[in-house]
């Protein structure tokens, strides 16, 4: 978002607000949701989540704590100097020799530490040699600062001499010193045996054996969540004065009976419908009762009439998941017939195709007419015109010499599967159907909260049903066991939530106390589902390695990755240094006026990325004992990319560390996920390009909503 | 005692005569105002009295002492504030990150050195309710606000920053009449906190309702400077735009429009 | 107010639907080229319909391997095995070769095949190599252009009992390792070839001209070269092949600079071809040999332009690590007899050049 766009957005919503000063207009209260949704990283987390959520379903080693250790691994280098990088764009500044400067600093260290001959290296001690070749890097980080800032030149320009000269430099010394291009090894050094465990020790899984553990996961998982909805409750419901004590026994009584039925679930070992709805119902008569005892009672019951736009949108999702299920159901899951055939040899399923989008298009035509100007009838008769000379190019292909000539898209189109064709259309009916009901419950939401609860508990019952369905359908025990348990959570949670909001009233005011709870609270259910999933990463039972698991490795890396992303994200928002690493980016002239040292600020922005870059130099160093001169190279614009797919501003002053570490990996689980589905790799950067255009779009997309909640 | 005073200052260019012989004042809890068109010298007279340019003849005093300023860091530590048209704002930081910019309160020891947010964020919110701005969010990035709100954020932190003489570099001229209002009410504000405010501006209208002095620039002379009592504001009008040439162009004007009827 | 609000849900639709439309046609993009992934779940994870959503069966191929092999070979054994390749590979002309070799070894078997390319980067082949293991792989070949980053990974694949090759590079390292075989060409033997081949055109100072600056085996070629000819070697890095201008431009500087230099090895067949246009451009006679084939040095060497190029028919390379993996998979076999299986130095010169040249525009050499 540009300057002026915002200025222009404010001052458009401030002509009418000004005037009757307290009831601005641009001021009102911000939900948890809509909050949330003002997050820079916002966007790529949700895309970090599908993309995970998609090759968890395509491929099987993905989900495993293996293919985890192995995307996870190839995130960590990315990751440590993507957040760096991300650190210095907010500052308005780029690092094109960030990519050369993570070889230059190991090829530096090896020759420190070589012991052979007069210029063979200076055989000094790992301990003496690794702090020296970090103050190197610093100084070229603030080489890069100061000339930058000295000389007024782009940091691109300055930074990409930097990384032609530090190309050389390595290569130069290679061949002086050694006579060769590739420079090892660092495990002749002394003191190897340490700093190997600190930049590259690995916890191998199938050396750690914790029979609880899947006890453990399960327990702190469902801990973990339930904090983090009470939080949520916490920060979008006012609270009581006082607490209406009278319903506390209720809270215990409902919590105790979903207790009960969350063990009888256990020992039967599953698969008893009825325990499964003890669960349900205890848990939403105690969240309801907590509702009634924790928060204000609604007052007004203002049951409005939804209006023709919310029938609609809820009617067409309702009659979307019908379609999804009555295709999944007409179309054979097993077949591998393709589109072609289908029209050739069966004509019930291609009319029922035509049909479907002849109905698809001709309801967009509709929706469109209504935005534009021309009439819905010749929008919808050209709409399907469009639609009917599709169909004759696909049937004219299905013609075995047409099809000869490979006309690539459409001929793909047409080798669509049968059973591909079935999961396309049913997920996307089914989202499509969702989406529309979430936004009829958001629209109903603002005239009338019984009508949106209303929807909420639809939106929650179609979610069961599909889960139900799902199950049914499926032959894997992924879908048929944990995406059907992930489903009913959902559902579960949605329909808590809408019988609290119509029991609660919700907040239209700040409450810094409640939001402070809140947000411990939400920490604190984060922080146990995290250590859930990674005791379940790290650990093994006994019975997996009698089913032959292959071996995870987990790197130290990633420990590295995490806390060089705590630490930026920690140093961006809370620190001195943040707010002018964000103000220099932002606005440096308006900086400089208020005594922000601007330049210091840039130069250590600098050296921040050099250290980011030595670290990343070490771990490849300790990890492949041998580097090449061309080690890194080239993976600037990597950094570059994952910190923009996170949602940093390529022009500087807004974005997010956290974001560029969630950039980074969804870069590596794209990367990774692609060989593990199978996928010809000659694929693979297609996905990337069509990843990155998505998250930059979404990251827009989602921004530009968030300032129009703002107004 | 003024808390500012300049007594017959000039500024030369070469041998462009930037500022000649200009006299005016401002007491604390006043509001003095600059008037004059493009390219009567207004820019060149902030600079002199925010330390980017020194004067070359006169008297520049404050609290009654000379001085020459040699930058804009010794104007601010004699308490002159400058808030300029272009606002030394970072559109997309909250409200509170810019309040505080550059002199953020800090709490611990190095290197857990953090920003202290409660306190921050509750002088923010405090120092601009204070100037009658409401912020119930001081997360909100300044961009969203609106024109004048900003300038009231800019205002606000000078006064807090410990500014005695605040100086306004034409606040009202990139707004709408609405908009405009609000600033002047934020004006009025700091002067009844007992800052000395230097208003310049190129629209009389704005400058009648709260200023207690008025003077005028023209090519880099001064037209005079005059107490409110001294003048109304058809006089005030008639001044700026150059007296004489004013009574000729109206006359034009008249001919024209009586020709077309 | 109103009407602006709803506007505003119409955008937020819209962004949803084009998302949604970019992700089906992104993985309809993506599973197009991938033939036999329906089969590959394990028996407690049977086929089922979501897991394989995006993906679908090329349905012209699959036929076509059924209607070729089905008879001699027992597709249910390999339908299991998914064999993955780590090469250090770029995707270029050379290595496509090496690509349709194990892709038609894995169609002809009917195995899956997961091939990794990664540009010459040792931490992407590491991280590659761990992926397989972790996938379960039922075999691993992998190309050890730097051996001492990448043998470490592929150990520990060995350790994990499952079949590692070497191919292309990797010919000092794969017993340390626990490989059963490498597949490729000593570079030292085809660089004594490359040298003898120059003694008997009666050239006397030789520019070993090389393209990548990070790989031990065109080191290897060089020092090959100067081991067996009788003349003088300069060896010099002139660019990548990615920018054949560049390389041009290197070699002739070298040429302009050096008068005495009347043969040129090129250590890729890329960088040969190159060689020749600078010669020619620089108005000078200089006999050049090659490494590998192209289209480009066939037809150079058909028209007699080049004298020469050491073919390591780099087809096998990407063949016989697939058949092998799949004979010690389904029939324990074990080829090689713990030493490498040498895929050349074959020579192509003008002489075997046109019927070479068919076989290059059929792509498998």
């Amino acid at each position: 978002m540009s300057d002026t766009a915002v200025e222009a957005s404010a001052s458009g919503a401030a002509d009418g607000a000004v005037d009757t000063a307290g009831t601005d207009e641009r001021l009102t209260f911000r939900g948890p949701f809509q909050r949330l949704l003002t997050q820079p990283e916002i966007g790529a987390l949700i895309g970090a989540i599908a993309i995970w959520g998609f090759f968890w379903a395509v491929t099987r080693p993905f989900g495993t704590a293996g293919g985890t250790a192995n995307w996870l691994d190839v995130a960590a280098t990315l990751g440590i100097t993507a957040v760096v990088v991300a650190m210095l764009m907010i500052g308005g500044e780029f690092d094109l020799s960030a990519g050369a400067m993570t070889g230059a600093t190991g090829i530096m260290l090896i020759l420190l530490v070589k012991d052979i001959g007069e210029l063979g290296g200076l055989g000094l001690n790992l301990f003496v040699a690794i702090p020296l070749s970090f103050i190197v890097a610093l100084a070229i980080g603030w080489f890069n600062g100061t000339v930058v800032e000295k000389t007024s030149l782009p940091s691109f320009i300055v930074t990409l001499g930097t990384f032609f000269a530090l190309k050389g430099v390595k290569l130069g010394f290679a061949k002086l010193l050694i006579d060769n291009i590739q420079v090892g090894r660092v495990d002749e050094g002394t003191g190897y045996e340490f700093w190997r465990r600190v930049f590259a020790s690995t916890w191998a899984r199938n050396d750690h054996q914790f029979e609880g553990r899947d006890v453990v996961y399960n327990q702190l998982l469902l801990l973990g969540v339930v904090l983090f909805v009470l939080a949520f409750f916490d920060m979008a419901f006012v609270h009581r004065r006082r607490s209406d004590t009278r319903w506390l026994p209720v809270v215990f009584g409902g919590a105790a009976l979903a207790v009960a039925g969350y063990v009888l679930l256990h020992v039967r070992n599953g698969g008893d419908m009825f325990f499964g709805v003890l669960v349900g119902a205890g848990v939403i008569v105690a969240v309801g009762a907590w509702g009634k005892y924790r928060y204000e009672p609604r007052t007004s019951s203002d049951l409005i009439r939804p209006s023709v736009a919310i029938q609609t949108l809820i009617g067409g999702g309702v009659v979307s998941l019908v379609i999804a299920v009555i295709t999944a159901i007409i179309f054979d899951a097993e077949s591998s017939v393709s589109l072609r055939e289908i029209i050739a040899d069966d004509p019930l399923k291609a009319i029922y195709l035509t049909v479907l989008a002849a109905v698809a298009v001709a309801l967009g035509a509709l929706w469109a007419s209504r935005s534009g100007h021309r009439t819905a009838l010749v929008r919808t008769l050209s709409a399907l015109a469009v639609i009917g000379v599709l169909i004759a190019i696909l049937l004219l292909l299905s013609d075995e010499t047409v099809r000869e000539a490979r006309i690539d898209f459409l001929t793909s189109l047409l080798l669509f599967t049968e059973q591909g064709i079935r999961a396309i259309l049913f997920v996307g009916l089914v989202a499509i159907g969702l989406i529309a009901m979430a936004m009829g419950a958001v629209r109903a939401g603002a005239t009338s909260i019984p009508v949106r609860s209303f929807v909420q508990s639809s939106i929650a019952l179609a979610v069961v049903a599909i889960a139900f369905f799902v199950q049914n359908q499926s032959a894997s025990r992924k879908f048929r066991a944990e995406l059907f348990t992930v489903m009913l959570l959902l559902a579960l949670v949605v329909f808590c939530w809408s019988i609290v909001s119509l029991l609660a009233a919700e907040r239209s005011a700040p409450d810094a106390k409640a939001d402070r709870i809140g947000r411990l609270t939400m920490t604190v259910g984060v922080v146990l589902i995290v250590l859930a999933v990674v005791v379940r990463l790290l650990f093994t039972t006994t019975a997996e390695i009698e089913d032959g698991v292959p071996p995870a490795l987990f790197s130290v890396r990633i420990v590295w990755f995490i806390a060089v992303t705590a630490a930026a994200v920690w140093a961006l928002a809370r620190t001195k240094f943040g707010n002018w690493t964000f103000a220099v980016g932002g606005n440096k002239e308006a900086a400089r006026q208020v005594g922000v040292p601007a330049a210091r600020t840039k130069t250590q922005l600098f050296m921040v990325v050099s250290a980011g870059a030595w670290l990343v130099g070490m771990l490849l160093t300790f990890r492949l004992t041998t580097l090449q001169a061309s080690t890194g190279d080239g993976n600037e614009f990597e950094y570059i990319i994952a910190a923009v797919v996170g949602g940093n501003l390529l022009t500087g002053g807004y974005g997010s560390a956290l974001g560029a570490a969630i950039g980074a990996l969804i870069m590596a689980m794209s990367g990774q996920g692609i060989p593990f589905a199978g996928w010809n790799s000659d694929w693979r950067f297609v996905f990337l390009g069509g990843i990155l255009l998505l998250a930059v779009i979404a990251n827009n997309f989602i921004r530009s909503r968030a300032e129009a909640v703002r107004k | 005692m003024s808390l500012l005073e300049v007594k017959n200052i000039s500024k030369f260019y070469g041998n462009i005569i930037a500022l000649k012989d200009i006299t005016t004042s401002v007491e604390a809890g006043r509001v003095t105002c600059v008037l004059g068109d493009n390219g009567a010298g207004k820019s060149t007279f902030i600079k002199i009295l925010s330390g980017v340019h020194q004067h070359d003849e006169g008297q520049f005093l404050v609290e009654g002492q000379p001085v020459r300023f040699t930058s804009p860091r010794d104007a601010l530590d004699r308490g002159i504030a400058t808030v300029y048209q272009d606002l030394a704002m970072v559109p997309l930081m909250s409200v509170w990150r810019n309040f505080w910019l550059g002199s953020e309160p800090t709490v611990g020891v190095w290197p857990f050195k953090v920003v202290d947010q409660t306190t921050a964020k509750g002088i923010a919110v405090d120092e601009l309710g204070k100037m009658g701005i409401d912020i119930r969010d001081p997360d909100q990035p300044v961009g969203t606000l609106s024109g004048g709100e900003r300038q009231s954020v800019a205002i606000a932190r000078a006064a807090y920053f410990g500014a005695k003489v605040l100086i306004l570099d034409e606040p009202t001229s990139a707004l709408g009449v609405k908009q405009s209002g609000v600033v002047l009410r934020y004006i009025v504000e700091a002067r009844r906190r007992g800052l000395g405010v230097i208003f310049i501006t190129h629209n009389p209208n704005h400058a009648w309702p709260v200023g207690d002095r008025f003077m005028i620039l023209n090519r880099g002379r001064s037209m005079g400077d005059f107490d409110k009592s001294e003048l109304d504001l058809t006089e005030l009008t008639r001044l700026m735009a150059g007296g004489a040439e004013l009574a000729q162009l109206q006359d034009e004007l008249a001919e024209a429009m009586e020709s077309t009827d | 107010m109103t009407l602006n609000k709803g506007e505003k849900t119409m955008r937020k639709f819209k962004g949803l639907l084009a998302l949604l439309f970019a992700f089906t046609l992104l993985a309809a993009a993506c599973g197009e080229s991938n033939d036999a992934t329906e089969e590959e779940t394990d028996t407690e994870e049977t086929d089922n319909s979501e897991a394989e959503q995006e993906e679908e069966t090329d349905d012209e191929e699959s036929s076509a391997t059924e209607d070729g092999e089905g008879d001699e070979v027992d597709l249910t054994a390999g339908g299991d095995l998914t064999f993955h390749m780590v090469t250090h590979a770029d995707d270029g002309p050379f290595w496509s070769v090496v690509k349709r070799g194990a892709e038609d070894a894995a169609a002809s078997v009917g195995v899956e095949l997961v091939w990794s390319p990664s540009n010459n980067d040792p931490e992407k082949q590491v991280q590659d190599i761990e992926a397989a293991i972790s996938a379960g792989s039922g075999g691993i070949a992998a190309s050890l252009a730097s051996p001492d980053a990448v043998a470490p990974a592929l150990a520990k694949a060995a350790e994990a009992g499952i079949p590692v090759y070497t191919l292309n590079s990797g010919v000092n390292q794969y017993e340390e390792i626990g490989a059963v075989t490498h597949i490729g060409q000593t570079e030292t033997v085809a660089g004594e070839g490359a040298g003898q081949r120059f003694n008997d055109l009666g050239a006397t100072k030789v520019l070993c001209a090389f393209q990548e600056q990070s790989n031990v085996g065109l080191e290897e070629r060089c020092a090959g070269l100067e081991a067996t000819f009788e003349g003088e070697v300069v060896s010099e890095f002139v660019g990548l092949d990615a920018d054949q201008t560049a390389q041009q431009a290197a070699i002739g500087a070298i040429l302009a600079e050096d008068d005495s230099i009347d043969a040129i090895l090129g250590t890729g067949p890329v960088v040969a071809v190159s060689a020749l246009s600078a010669s020619q451009d620089a108005g000078k006679e200089i006999t050049i040999g090659g490494f590998d084939i192209t289209p480009d040095i066939i037809s150079a060497i058909d028209a007699g332009d080049i004298a020469f190029t050491v073919d390591q028919q780099q087809y096998l390379q990407g063949y016989l690590p697939v058949i092998l993996m799949f004979l010690q998979a389904t029939n324990q076999n074990t080829a090689g007899g713990g030493l490498p299986i040498l895929t050349g130095p074959g020579f192509v010169t003008p002489d075997n050049a046109a019927a070479v040249a068919e076989l290059v525009s059929a792509g498998t050499r």
